[in-house]
């Protein structure tokens, strides 16, 4: 399926192993280079480490000392972070906060003890290039003389399992777009949620109520991929297992952004480690895994001569990938049933309270244990086709929904010893709240992104205790690098270990550890999107030794600050046959550059511009005061037009500058009033993207100076639309819209 | 005339570049399964099937560069249908009409045999169960049918919300008071009439809605019950905040995880154990 075009890089993966010390030195060569793929049918650029996708899985074992060098080939910096393993702080990998990025042909060596065991995984922590190919298991093996091993679990035939997905827009492209709330990905994904949508499924009330509280449409994830990846495959096959045997898959979430369900068609899966950790063993039909999140799973072999499908779906449940267990004829798994998005609109709508903030109605909601996603999915709620409950009684009959599957939560996972922390440490409590708005996509915490935050001082010895709060409206997997946490579940002091935790939405978590190895140490949400809009921290050790990599750390930090808050540019133009009409933009997660432009074709229409600079301010972003400046010429002979404050205004030529603010009103229009030099006054209402239809947009605006504007847009691609438009100005015009 | 040879020429160049015929063998009953077969594997300008319920066998044509004999059968597997490289999910042959159950190509044997084997030992544990408790509790076969209506609401199954309710009824009309402890005797004296008018209720109505109302107040006075008469497994009281507009609302089940009777599937898994009865 992958069509590496050129692979000039020699695949090289050269493992010696001295024996010195009685330690062993276990050296891999990594080479990073360019790449261009074929996943989906299109030549892309991709990065390839050893030429492959994803990067060869290295393999140590407990006691081992990893020597791992990369070769950076690249015309950029790039970095590897060690996904959950305990290193010194330098080896770390996060370039501007534990070294320096590994600068384009130069070579730098990662070298650490490997002090636990379990399923970890690698990737890049320079921008986006994890997106594109940049991950790859990362095993550490128990020693079988470890008093934790395991009979029947940690000597099986094991696995690695790595999944991913593809887009062939380039990230850096993806990214922008979501901070344009650009909704290209949800009409290829099906998600937009249209007004005929809703109505169609008789969500109409909802669709208004939701636009009501200044909701856009929600999904459960952000990006629409092409493909997803088992192992870098669609679809791929593991033959040499036999009926009766018993496997162990390490499968590591190495997606974007992507948190997949996991399904198997051979019967139950055990759950028997977690984030590199063992657990004691349960029993589900499925689980989810989320972003950056690892989990061991044990799963028979039933028959002979069958192969059997374990699948991973992602959760917006658009495409699935699958690997098969086994030789013979492939026994499926049933695909994960489309989502019901105006069920969840509807639940949405009766938590979100009308100044932005969620209200949990008193539940107590923790560990994924309540999943108000479950309102979306058919396969517990039953079929979309039955509307009505007197329906119902029909439904139970002919589509037999599956109430009573196990599905794994953070309550269910169990430490097989004891992990409390020393009782004697001091204790430091943190709070934070994780805040967002999909609007303008920005993620952060306490309100705050990494750019607008100093690091989080803690002292080595402390145990260090961090109550989450997810205020926003998705879910986030929260890592944090170099430790684990114990997740406080209900387990007492068996309490599970972890270094990544998903929280739901409105869900309160706890999490603790002690704080034992210094350094400055990231923690951040693992969707790489959310992670580069700012929701990040640093937690930095009081009194810590210089890291050699990074002799500056204060130019360093403005660096990685300056890195999650960037400016995103945006472009509009209608080229109608009544003149052009447009906007550019630059925004980044508080300060708003932007200009609108209407130019007519001759003199008698005129030609205007308007430019504001502006700060959002508040937690919704509901608010922006700006500055701004007009200037307009047109040719009229001179008639004075009056607003409906009696103000004239020539508006042949004028240039004047302007203050104001614009506020988010509920249906999602915009407020704005404006304070200009020569004295007038003008307020206006607009609103551009009331999606009527999953490609049909309605525009319209009307203000204080009598002029109204009102049009349709069909969204053909990602930057053509054609539209029609009613300007007060310039009339009744057609043309195509290009945007970037 | 010399055009169209010309025409029909370049069309038969065209179609016979990449497209591939064979016969493949998928395993089916009947007309319905037919329509499913072929609607499940064409695809516009890339797949046909056709599909012949006496044979069995397929005719599938398709362009060897879009697609593959493969994603075909894939296909048709995942809509209920066996073929000798995919065999489809059970629960989506399950879901077939019942004219459609076809003899299946896999050997089911192993899935067969835990199957009887649970249903045996559901058998039995049930049998064992009821004797064991008829002589400790005069009142288990009312709690026996709470929990069956419990379970019928939270599968929001109206008929057998009101049979159980029927039952409960029954049995709770059956209880013979003086065979009660001093204390449970109390507390379900106290009771018994708003039981018997909240079950009432409940047969009498078809809105499964007004059904949960009345389970409501129902579960209120059974918990009264419950929690002086013991029980010799754990028994939970759980509360949903959620319910009753916003109220909240209790009900008591044998299984700690949540299964809400209030919303069926809608909000299965919200509330919270307040108290276990043990």
């Amino acid at each position: 399926m992958i069509g590496h075009k050129k692979c000039w890089t020699v695949l090289m993966v050269i493992l010696s192993i001295h024996f010195g010390y009685g330690q062993n030195v276990v050296r891999y060569e990594l080479t990073v280079t360019d790449t261009i793929v074929n996943f989906s049918g299109k030549e892309k650029r991709a990065i390839a480490v050893n030429g492959q996708i994803p990067m060869p899985t290295l393999t140590f074992t407990e006691g081992d000392i990893a020597e791992i060098v990369v070769h950076n080939k690249l015309k950029e910096g790039t970095s590897l972070h060690w996904h959950g393993v305990y290193l010194p702080n330098k080896e770390d990998g996060v370039p501007f906060l534990t070294q320096m990025p590994i600068a384009t042909n130069t070579t730098h060596t990662y070298s650490f003890p490997i002090i636990q065991n379990g399923t970890h995984w690698y990737h890049s922590h320079s921008g986006l290039q994890e997106q594109i190919g940049m991950y790859g298991s990362l095993i550490l093996k128990k020693k079988e003389s470890d008093p934790t091993f395991r009979k029947g679990i940690d000597d099986l035939p094991a696995v690695p399992i790595i999944l991913s997905e593809w887009t062939d827009i380039k990230p850096e492209n993806v990214h922008r777009m979501l901070h344009n709330a650009n909704d290209w990905g949800g009409i290829k994904k099906g998600t937009v949620q249209s007004y005929s949508e809703a109505i169609k499924a008789g969500h109409f009330k909802t669709k208004l109520e939701n636009e009501w509280k200044r909701m856009l449409a929600m999904d459960v994830s952000d990006v629409y991929y092409d493909k997803f990846l088992v192992n870098g495959k669609e679809e791929s096959q593991l033959p040499q297992f036999r009926a009766g045997e018993k496997v162990r898959l390490r499968i590591s979430n190495g997606g974007a952004s992507s948190y997949f369900w996991l399904t198997y068609a051979g019967g139950k899966i055990t759950v028997v480690a977690n984030d590199g950790n063992d657990v004691v063993p349960v029993e589900v039909d499925r689980l989810i895994i989320g972003v950056s999140e690892t989990y061991d799973v044990v799963v028979n072999i039933p028959q002979e001569d069958t192969a059997y499908e374990l699948l991973a779906t992602p959760e917006d449940r658009t495409k699935s990938a699958s690997i098969y267990l086994g030789n013979g004829t492939i026994q499926l798994k049933s695909r994960m049933p489309k989502l019901k998005y105006f069920e969840g609109m509807k639940m949405m709508n009766g938590m979100m309270n009308m100044d932005g903030t969620m209200d949990d109605m008193g539940m107590d909601m923790s560990l994924q244990k309540m999943d108000m996603n479950t309102v979306m999915y058919p396969e517990i709620t039953g079929s979309t086709d039955m509307k009505m409950d007197d329906k119902m009684d029909h439904a139970n009959h002919s589509m037999k929904t599956e109430q009573d599957l196990v599905t794994l939560n953070y309550g269910m996972l169990k430490a097989p010893h004891p992990t409390t922390l020393p009782k004697d440490a001091p204790v430091r409590e943190l709070r934070f709240e994780l805040t967002g708005n999909m609007n303008r996509y920005v993620w952060s915490m306490d309100n705050k992104v990494l750019s607008e935050t100093d690091k989080i001082l803690i002292k080595k010895g402390e145990n260090v205790r961090i109550t989450l709060y997810n205020g926003s409206m998705m879910r986030h997997p929260m890592h944090l690098h170099g430790h684990d946490f114990r997740v406080i579940n209900g387990q007492g002091e068996f309490a599970p270990l972890k270094n990544v935790l998903d929280i739901m939405p409105m869900e309160t978590d706890t999490i603790e550890f002690l704080a034992n190895v210094e350094g400055d140490w990231f923690f951040h949400c693992h969707i790489l999107y959310h992670m580069m809009a700012g929701m990040n921290r640093v937690f930095s050790y009081e009194e810590q030794a210089p890291n050699p990599y990074l002799p500056n750390k204060e130019w360093a930090y403005k660096k990685l600050q300056k890195e999650s808050n960037e400016f995103h540019f945006m472009a509009e133009n209608d080229f109608a046959t009544n003149g052009n009409d447009g906007m550019a933009m630059l925004q980044n997660t508080r300060w708003s550059i932007g200009t609108e432009w209407r130019l007519g074709y001759h003199d008698g229409h005129g030609y205007e511009s308007e430019t504001h600079i502006g700060r959002y301010i508040g937690k919704n972003q509901w608010f922006m005061p700006f500055v701004g400046f007009d200037w307009r010429y047109r040719k009229s002979e001179g008639s004075v037009e009056k607003n409906i404050f009696g103000q004239g205004n020539t508006k042949d030529t004028r240039a004047v500058a302007s203050l104001g603010a614009e506020y988010t009103l509920p249906m999602l229009v915009t407020l704005q009033g404006e304070i200009f030099t020569d004295g007038n006054i003008r307020f206006q209402l607009m609103r551009e993207d009331i999606p009527i239809s999953p490609r049909l947009r309605w525009a319209f605006m009307v203000n204080t100076d009598k002029e109204y504007m009102t049009g349709f847009k069909y969204i053909v691609t990602r930057n053509l639309g054609i539209s029609t438009h009613y300007d007060s100005d310039m009339g009744l015009g057609f043309g195509a819209t290009l945007n970037y | 005339m010399a055009i169209s040879l010309l025409l029909s020429l370049t069309v038969c160049i065209a179609q016979t570049n990449n497209k591939k015929s064979e016969s493949l063998k998928i395993y089916g009953n009947c007309a319905m399964c037919e329509k499913t077969i072929e609607k499940a594997g064409n695809l516009n300008n890339e797949a046909t099937v056709d599909w012949n319920k006496d044979t069995k066998m397929a005719i599938i044509s398709y362009d060897s560069l879009a697609t593959s004999k493969e994603d075909i059968l894939k296909r048709i597997a995942l809509a209920g249908y066996d073929s000798d490289i995919f065999f489809a999910p059970d629960d989506t042959y399950a879901n077939l009409p019942e004219c459609c159950q076809y003899e299946r190509a896999k050997k089911d044997a192993h899935n067969m045999e835990s199957h009887d084997m649970k249903m045996v030992n559901d058998h039995s544990q049930h049998g064992a169960m009821s004797q064991d408790s008829q002589d400790k509790n005069a009142l288990s076969s009312v709690f026996e049918n709470y929990f069956t209506l419990k379970d019928a609401l939270v599968k929001t199954d109206r008929p057998l919300a009101s049979t159980s309710a029927e039952g409960l009824l029954k049995s709770v009309k059956e209880v013979q008071m003086n065979k009660l402890p001093m204390d449970v005797h109390m507390v379900w004296m106290k009771v018994i009439e708003n039981l018997n008018e909240d079950l009432a209720g409940m047969v009498a109505t078809k809105d499964v809605g007004k059904q949960r109302d009345y389970f409501m107040s129902l579960s209120k006075n059974m918990y009264e019950v419950m929690k002086v008469s013991k029980s010799q497994t754990p028994v939970y009281y759980q509360f949903c905040p959620m319910a009753n507009g916003g109220k909240g609302a209790n009900w008591l089940s044998r299984d700690e995880v949540i299964k809400n009777p209030y919303y069926g599937a809608q909000m299965l898994s919200c509330g919270n154990t307040v108290e276990t009865i043990n």
